[in-house]
């Protein structure tokens, strides 16, 4: 590269192809004789253009400046919105150095200009500091936003932003306050290089290299009733999600969870905020098995959060499974703790000492208790939102019975249950499978899980797991009763788990590059419906407009179905559209003027983009139908990619060649903990040098051995260890 | 404190009542982390002075020393503020109305089940609104859901009033409670709702653009009510036989106990059993059948008394016979509350519960509201007042005291300013204490 853009800063380079051009290019732009063109989108309206001029670390600095166009903002643009506005009239810093005019926006309070910059000099951050000097700071500019602004405003003496300023302690705005404040810009710094003039270094001919605007400069939501350009619809959809699902997976899951608002990030590493719209697909998934275990006659109850250290340590194995991520409460107010507590990573060593106590006789039995609780483990593994999080929320239960076939059959239920969550309500297709031994849950005696497969990763997970426990916690705690003929024994016991784990395996199954798809059951709005007022449109249409979108929520919403009208008048319908796609509402319901003169609605859905036309008196029949469409349309097409991602293998070579292809493998066993413990090593790649190379490489284990099991003709050998294989279990690398 | 299924059916149901009237209120549910860093309770000077003494904190995870202690939240303020900073820009976001259930800790020296746990459940819900007229109705609104929740699910006839400044909630401008009389006379404080002002927006910075551009602080609320609510719904309508629930609130409604059946006889009087048990069943009355043979009719009758059920069907071979049953009720003890001759038929059967469950959830709070106040009496002198508290009632009189006075008055005789009730006799009078003029009437009692 002939010369550098700053970190945040986007757009056109010069890039030199020899080491003659490179030199000669170079000295040119040493010398100021390259022009240079920049886009920026700045707060508040400027009308006509000028030159800053103020010096910058002592330097002379100069930067030319012309307003293309402005938008009227929602006025969401946070603290320094009154900064920006351009409201205060013309002004000018001490020396009069600058001769921008401002023009006053009577009646729009918060607006941003787009600028055409022409800095002459190339000063550090020149742009960046010159526009917030003028206090109009761009976009998305952390750094010089606040302080800048802040005491532009006070240097300009507007009393309104000076009592802002001081009542918020005098101190500048929280670096990313700006950025987070306009929701309804892409985030990131509203800079772009987008033009260089200058002589071709070795033929002196001129050149002048442009690049089209960027998208993002337009992202703002252009005056009412102006129509968009055609072209431009596909760039706007991408409101607030920069990564692409197949480019960067893991930076696109990141980003889907906050900018579709379901989670917030926290002081304390590991725990994230779950958001009303995260909360309520939980809220679902609760309602629904919480009534499923009630039916089979499992009873709600609430243990204590604290274990103490002796509960926690009974069952050797157990402990060791949890100790190394324990927290532990070691004060209360000022004074330490004679005995520190543990919080509960899991409740069996909290429950069970009590299930001692209750089961006395047969009659006691089955005793089958649940609980919707937190739990806290601390591990130093790398966070992800929903997937992985020192807190979780989840429900656990918790069952003792007087014999094995009992135990067994309730195991099998649940497992059935939690299939269900994933495939009927969240539309995720999972693999039911028991855990290898050196995968089952420390303590018991077999596991069985709900394995769901992510392929952009191509990384198994682990999504709900329904544990025998056997009578290992009943010896250790003592779990005994008389029996029908007066002999004692111990209780044979089940635990079983389901976290907020699941929302993230579905937002990583549905979600695309326009935000999360969230299935018709379990989102907190089915459908979104909004009205199209045109400006053309008259009092009385749109009055008319508004009175048939009522009358179409009412009849939605007795036919049972979520529904929310989008009347905010703040936001065009485009911005609307993109908003409720980024939140993956399944059905939008769309109500223009022809909509009207015609009887009908548009129906788009979220998952195929398909759209079609209902008439009025259909819709509330169609919508509901639709919907379960669009569940079971989800279901059958995750379930077909799950296909595409499990291959079956019976040999080394080609257990490998799958996992390279980011699959996951179904491979006869010999079932040997030994051999999976090879496995691991074998298939693990080299050290990578950062966390998705190694995430990538690391190895592979088995993630369950499906309950349905491919037919297995006697003779076929471990595709590992050449032993005689015991059954097909599914291999994979994990989460 | 473990909760058992039993006590935690009694939660459920109040969840399910108040998570639906929130919701109806526009309120959101969300889920907050539990862990929060020292450092966000110091913000707030009061509320760090107020809490600082009861924290459950972390200091040590994964084997490692944190590097800032965490503490478990005993409320959830600080943190919710710390996200509304965030979250709140524009006039356009407000209201805000936020609530979790959650568990939350508070190291209690004196602990008694339900009522002062070191941890309990609750619901904590959290506003933010433009202006402190929005925020204080926020809280006057809430106050009234609780007190509704109260009167006609618990059967508790709670007085809704303001605290005073020395019992306000930490970090608060006001705080509005609801005060339940126990059976004992003692005063259980069952739901607070709290007016913030700006106090927690200033100390986190929770800023928005209002319609003219300008930045203002939110003002807000939160509000709050827990598994201490069980509490007050055992020690409100208990008796010595033990529970007496109210039928809104009993997680069983009727219990049906077959009676001396024998024999040929046994089966018929099964078969009406559980006729009538799916009948009740498919009206929604929460209703079982006790139908085991190892015990005695007379020990069901007590165990179920004892879990305060509101109804008991007995149904014997004559009942067959004549088509009819026994019905008898939890809160009239004895031959008074037995009704024989009720009709069996399924449709009349129904009938004839339903009707009763409304008369025992009518009569538990007509009883309790009779008690309540033959328990509150005027007092005009400070002899009196202390006269009325020994007695273990609670004392009603006009109130211009210091705040010093109110802590000496508490120290002297143990009772507390309850609350300023929002029902006020109107006009002035002389403060019993320090005979000064006084313009509101104080509630003292002493309490849990």
């Amino acid at each position: 590269p002939v010369h550098r853009l700053d970190g945040p800063t986007g757009g056109l380079v010069l890039v030199a192809k020899t080491r003659a051009a490179l030199r000669l290019a170079s000295a040119a732009f040493a010398a100021r004789e390259v022009r240079k063109r920049y886009r920026a989108v700045v707060w508040g309206r400027l009308a006509a253009g000028g030159v800053v001029d103020i010096p910058l670390d002592g330097k002379p600095a100069s930067t030319g400046y012309s307003p293309l166009r402005w938008h009227p903002m929602e006025p969401s643009g946070g603290r320094d919105a009154g900064v920006g506005t351009g409201e205060r009239g013309a002004g000018s810093l001490e020396g009069n150095r600058w001769t921008g005019t401002r023009g006053a926006a009577p009646g729009s309070a918060l607006a941003v200009t787009v600028l055409d910059l022409a800095p002459v000099t190339g000063r550090t951050h020149q742009l960046r500091r010159h526009l917030a000097l003028m206090g109009h700071p761009i976009v998305g500019d952390p750094k010089y936003t606040s302080g800048y602004a802040a005491q532009r405003a006070l240097a300009l003496g507007d009393p309104a932003a000076e009592e802002g300023w001081r009542a918020g302690g005098g101190q500048t705005v929280a670096p990313g306050a700006i950025a987070g404040a306009t929701p309804h810009l892409p985030t990131g710094l509203h800079l772009w290089s987008v033009g260089l003039g200058l002589r071709h270094p070795i033929t002196s001919e001129p050149l002048t290299l442009q690049l089209d605007e960027p998208p993002e400069a337009d992202a703002a939501p252009a005056p009412k009733g102006k129509a968009k350009p055609a072209g431009k619809k596909q760039k706007e959809t991408k409101l607030g999600m920069r990564a692409t699902k197949d480019g960067d997976f893991s930076e696109w899951y990141s980003q889907v969870v906050i900018e579709s608002e379901m989670i917030s990030h926290y002081d304390v590493s590991g725990c994230y905020i779950l958001r009303p719209w995260a909360y309520a697909i939980w809220d679902e998934i609760k309602n629904w098995f919480d009534a499923e275990i009630k039916k089979l006659g499992v009873q709600n109850a609430y243990f204590p959060l604290f274990i103490t250290e002796e509960a926690l340590t009974t069952e050797k194995d157990h402990v060791e499974g949890f100790a190394a991520e324990v927290a532990w409460v070691t004060k209360s107010g000022s004074s330490d703790l004679d005995r520190p507590l543990a919080i509960r990573p899991t409740s069996e060593t909290v429950m069970y000492p009590f299930y001692r106590d209750w089961i006395r006789s047969h009659r006691d039995l089955p005793l089958r208790l649940n609980q919707w609780t937190n739990v806290v483990r601390w591990e130093f593994k790398h966070p992800t939102p929903f997937i992985r999080s020192r807190e979780f929320l989840w429900q656990e239960g918790h069952t003792a019975f007087a014999t094995r076939g009992e135990a067994d059959a309730e195991v099998h239920t649940i497992l059935d249950l939690y299939a269900a969550i994933y495939q009927d309500l969240l539309a995720v297709p999972v693999v039911r499978g028991v855990k290898s031994s050196k995968e089952k849950f420390a303590g018991a005696l077999y596991t069985t899980t709900v394995e769901a497969f992510i392929p952009h990763t191509g990384r198994g997970i682990q999504g709900g797991t329904s544990h025998c426990l056997g009578q290992n916690f009943s010896k250790m705690f003592n779990i005994e009763f008389e029996t029908e003929d007066g002999t004692r024994a111990h209780a044979w016991q089940n635990s079983w788990g389901f976290t907020t784990r699941s929302i993230g395996v579905m937002i990583m199954t549905h979600g695309d590059d326009r935000g999360v798809v969230i299935p018709p059951r379990v989102c907190a709005v089915q459908v979104v419906l909004i009205p199209i007022p045109s400006t053309k449109l008259g009092e009385e249409a749109r009055a008319a407009m508004a009175a048939r979108a009522a009358e179409i929520e009412a009849a939605l919403k007795t036919a049972g179905l979520r529904v929310r009208v989008d009347d905010r008048d703040n936001y065009t319908p485009g911005w609307k559209y993109n908003y409720w796609e980024l939140r993956g509402v399944p059905l939008r319901l769309e109500l223009g003027p022809k909509d009207m003169e015609a009887g009908v609605a548009m129906l788009a859905r979220r998952d195929t983009g398909a759209k079609e036309s209902v008439a009025w008196a259909d819709v509330a029949a169609r919508v509901p139908q639709l919907l379960d469409t669009i569940q079971s349309d989800m279901l059958a097409k995750a379930k077909a990619t799950l296909d595409t991602c499990i291959e079956q293998v019976t040999t080394w070579e080609g257990f490998m060649a799958a996992l390279e292809r980011k699959h996951a493998v179904l491979a006869p066993w010999c079932d040997e903990e030994s051999v999976e413990e090879d496995v691991k090593r074998r298939s693990a790649g080299k050290d990578g040098e950062n966390k998705d190379a190694r995430e990538a490489t690391m190895g592979a284990k088995t993630l369950c051995i499906p309950l349905e099991q491919p037919e297995l003709p006697e003779g076929t050998m471990c595709f590992a260890s050449g032993k005689p294989a015991k059954n097909w279990a599914l291999w994979g690398r994990s989460y | 404190m473990v909760i058992r299924p039993y006590g935690y059916a009694l939660w459920e149901r109040l969840q399910s009542w108040l998570d639906a009237a929130l919701k109806e209120h526009g309120v959101q549910n969300a889920y907050f982390p539990q862990l929060i860093p020292m450092s966000f309770f110091e913000r707030e000077a009061e509320h760090v002075e107020g809490f600082a003494p009861e924290l459950a904190i972390v200091t040590r995870g994964g084997g490692k020393e944190l590097e800032e202690p965490l503490a478990l939240r005993p409320t959830s303020e600080t943190i919710i503020n710390s996200m509304f900073a965030k979250w709140v820009q524009s006039h356009r976001d407000l209201p805000m109305r936020l609530n979790q259930w959650a568990n939350v800790h508070r190291w209690e020296m004196r602990t008694r089940p339900f009522v002062r746990t070191l941890e309990f459940l609750w619901q904590e819900g959290h506003t933010a609104h433009a202006t402190p007229e929005e925020a204080r109705a926020e809280a006057m609104a809430m106050l009234e859901v609780y007190r509704e929740f109260a009167v006609t699910q618990a059967a508790m006839p709670v007085i809704a009033g303001r605290k005073s400044r020395i019992e306000q909630f930490a970090g608060a401008n006001a705080t509005f409670t609801i005060e339940a009389m126990m059976r004992d006379g003692r005063a259980l404080q069952a739901g607070t709702t709290h007016d913030l002002g700006d106090n927690f927006s200033r100390a986190f910075g929770t800023q928005f653009s209002d319609a003219g551009g300008r930045l203002r602080h939110a003002h807000q609320a939160s509000f709050g009510m827990s598994t201490r609510m069980v509490g007050g719904v055992v020690m409100s309508h208990g008796d010595d036989t033990g529970l007496r629930l109210p039928p809104r609130m009993a997680p069983l409604q009727v219990v049906l106990v077959p009676v001396a059946a024998r024999g040929a006889a046994a089966a018929a009087v099964l078969a009406a059993v559980d006729a009538a048990l799916v009948a009740l069943r498919a009206t929604g009355v929460r209703a079982q059948a006790d139908v085991g043979t190892e015990k005695s009719p007379g020990w069901k009758f007590s165990h179920w008394e004892m879990k305060g059920v509101p109804l008991r069907i007995e149904i014997g071979p004559r009942d067959v016979a004549s088509g009819t049953c026994a019905i008898a009720r939890r809160d009239r003890p004895g031959k008074e509350g037995k009704e024989f001759g009720v009709p069996l038929a399924p449709e009349l059967l129904v009938q004839e519960v339903l009707k009763r469950l409304d008369e025992v959830q009518a009569e538990l709070l007509e009883r309790a509201t009779r008690f309540r106040d033959e328990h509150i009496l005027d007092v005009s002198s400070h002899s009196q007042f202390l006269e009325v508290i020994e007695q273990g009632k609670w004392a009603r009189g006009w109130w211009a005291g210091s705040d010093e006075q109110e802590v000496a008055l508490k120290e002297e005789s143990g009772a507390t300013l309850r609350c300023f009730p929002l029902e006020q006799p109107g006009g002035g009078g002389t403060c019993f204490l320090t005979g000064k003029p006084a313009d509101q009437v104080a509630l003292f009692a002493k309490a849990y």
